[in-house]
């Protein structure tokens, strides 16, 4: 009964939300809005995705998800300038990070392990370090990932127009996210990171090699980090100091979210995308600010988020 | 005074206060001016020991309260034109607010969840003023803060900042050995103990980040007045870590350490990043060593030296 009126009452503020953004556009440009919600809710899946994974199974808040994102996205750039090839720029861009991932896990965060609090402030220093070897290494000047010729431009459906490149970041975030909540429910390795979560004790008793299983998820974080920097990068224009802007958003969407929840970071994702579209579309000056509304009210009402559990 | 450990204290405050006082006739202005920033800074870092090595409540949002104070002063000065009162007024008002709304998100939170929110309150503070252009002159900031009359002389300010630090440095020094700062150490030990003890800890961190929030206003105000402008960057994450980082190099949990930490930093940043250009690397690298091989820091340290020394001779008993 009572979540029956909790679900009543969102959608009437959800229909009063829509009413009145329609009184502020036409119903042309909501939908563009809404798909460059999504789109951009798609970059943010792929980098939360990753940072709830990374933060269920070990509890290190990976701060440096951001700097990995930047650097991934100048990999991208570096070897599409190369080879112009655009499918195996994105490979690189995650392949590279992946393996900064796998130095990041092994060697600076194995001495501090289960130290929450120094975990989280090396992965702040790492970020530093990142941010600023790249503005030495690939300069200041903002610069998108140069994107292949068959994505560029616009689709046409009927009279409506919408630029090809975002639509093909929507599919990829909705394959991803496929191939994640498979992996995640009905495979092994799902099984294992699931337990993992839940007691690491008991599943190191049951003689597997938990330690291995650390190092494997926060490599594959770190992948999809780099994976989103280059695709992001196609329309996200990448300059130096975008790895805190980032950050932020997908920090946003955690703690929306909820901290380990895939399916939080679905939801988180796509309402913090529409919700900064529809903010930068109504009122820019207060772009940042309404993403900092959201999160005040589900912190008073839900400390762990919409989707989290007790720590 | 208990035992000698009690009197080289006494010698060294002593001693670090006559050179504090003596300053002016010591050295010239750029290292007066460096030694004001230092201990503006080291009154930030100490407001984030306050949370961090008391409360074990490691926050990365400290510089939005800062900057909200700083943008406070400047705008009643360089837009609205209003007197010194009505600019520090508004100034303690803005930090006080900001440290308000904060708090009441922060209050149920701990751990690393305490961490992630206050690097999202910071940043969206930031966010705010590259955003806000009518109020922050967005990456312009606003320039012009003049101080009044009788602080406009370089080594007046000095000695003004340093006797509000001074003052600032009692009143947290008194705070921390409270029963309001032991119940703090409490929370940073066990919340779940204090909590079966019938304490409020959502109250408490309420409390401790007001309080907090309070100091970092005023190093704000003071921060603003010492550079006569104010743009986003001072409340971006960056500057927030900066401070975790001089509070952690210098010792977390002692409150002098902060200060100590931040001379060496702001000397770094200024004298030593003349001649070397990539400072971010430079302070990231410095994270990443200190919170691997000197997490006690420099104050954690050299007393653990100290009281080993001590033992050897037979003059004091060893902790524990």
């Amino acid at each position: 009964m009572k979540r029956s009126w909790w679900i009543a009452g969102w959608s009437a503020v959800l229909a009063v939300t829509v009413w009145w953004i329609l009184q502020q556009m036409s119903l042309r440009s909501f939908w563009t809005q809404v798909l460059n919600g999504l789109s951009f809710g798609a970059v943010l899946f792929f980098l939360a995705s990753g940072f709830t994974l990374i933060f269920g199974l070990m509890r290190i808040s990976n701060l440096a998800h951001g700097g990995f994102y930047l650097v991934g996205a100048y990999i991208g750039i570096t070897v599409m300038g190369l080879t112009g090839n655009f499918p195996l720029a994105v490979l690189l861009g995650g392949v590279a990070i992946a393996l900064l991932g796998l130095f990041t896990e092994r060697v600076l965060l194995r001495p501090i392990r289960g130290m929450e609090k120094p975990e989280v402030l090396l992965t702040i220093g790492l970020t530093f370090v990142l941010g600023d070897l790249s503005l030495a290494i690939w300069g200041g000047d903002p610069t998108p990932v140069p994107i292949p010729e068959a994505l560029k431009g616009p689709l046409q459906i009927g009279n409506f127009a919408y630029p090809r490149y975002r639509l093909f970041v929507l599919i990829c975030a909705v394959v991803v996210g496929a191939i994640l909540f498979f992996v995640d429910r009905r495979t092994r390795i799902g099984a294992l990171v699931r337990a993992g979560v839940d007691d690491q004790e008991m599943v190191a008793g049951l003689g597997i090699n938990i330690k291995a299983v650390f190092t494997g998820v926060f490599v594959f974080g770190a992948f999809l980090a780099g994976f989103a920097g280059v695709i992001g990068g196609g329309f996200l224009t990448v300059l130096p100091g975008q790895d805190f802007e980032i950050l932020l958003f997908a920090l946003v969407v955690v703690i929306i979210g909820g901290l380990g929840s895939l399916p939080g970071a679905v939801l988180g994702a796509s309402l913090v995308g529409l919700i900064d579209a529809f903010a930068k579309a109504l009122v820019p000056e207060l772009a940042f600010f309404t993403l900092f509304a959201p999160m005040a009210l589900i912190l008073v009402v839900r400390p762990h988020g919409l989707m989290g559990r007790e720590a | 005074m208990k035992g000698p450990t009690g009197w080289v204290k006494l010698g060294l405050l002593v001693a670090s206060l006559a050179v504090g006082v003596a300053l002016p006739y010591l050295v010239d202005q750029f290292l007066v001016g460096i030694v004001t920033l230092a201990l503006i800074t080291g009154l930030f870092a100490m407001s984030i020991d306050l949370l961090a090595g008391y409360g074990g409540l490691v926050t990365l949002g400290q510089a939005g309260i800062s900057a909200a104070a700083s943008y406070g002063v400047a705008y009643m000065s360089v837009k609205a034109g209003a007197g010194h009162l009505a600019q520090v007024g508004v100034g303690l008002l803005a930090g006080l607010i900001v440290s308000a709304v904060f708090a009441v998100m922060i209050m149920r939170s701990s751990g690393v969840y305490f961490m992630m929110i206050t690097l999202a309150q910071g940043m969206i503070i930031w966010g705010l003023s590259i955003r806000l252009t009518r109020i922050t002159g967005a990456e312009n900031g606003l320039p012009g803060v003049d101080r009044p009359e009788f602080l406009s002389l370089y080594w007046q300010y000095y000695w003004f900042v340093l006797a509000v630090v001074l003052i600032c440095s009692a009143m947290l020094y008194v705070i921390v050995r409270s029963p309001f700062g032991l119940a703090l150490e409490g929370l940073r030990e066990s919340e779940s103990r204090l909590l079966v003890l019938g304490y409020n800890t959502s109250l408490q961190k309420f409390y401790a980040f007001m309080v907090s929030g309070f100091f970092a206003t005023v190093a704000g105000i003071l921060l603003v007045y010492l550079n006569q402008f104010i743009s986003p960057s001072s409340a971006h994450l960056t500057a927030s870590a900066l401070g975790v980082l001089q509070t952690i190099l210098g010792g977390v949990g002692t409150l002098v350490g902060p200060m100590i930490g931040s001379f060496i930093v702001v000397y770094l940043r200024n004298v030593v990043s003349q001649d070397f250009e990539r400072w971010p690397t430079l302070m990231g690298l410095l994270f990443i060593v200190v919170v691997l091989f000197a997490r006690r820091g420099l104050v954690g340290e050299l007393s653990e030296r100290w009281r080993a020394w001590l033992t050897r001779r037979g003059l004091a008993v060893p902790l524990r």
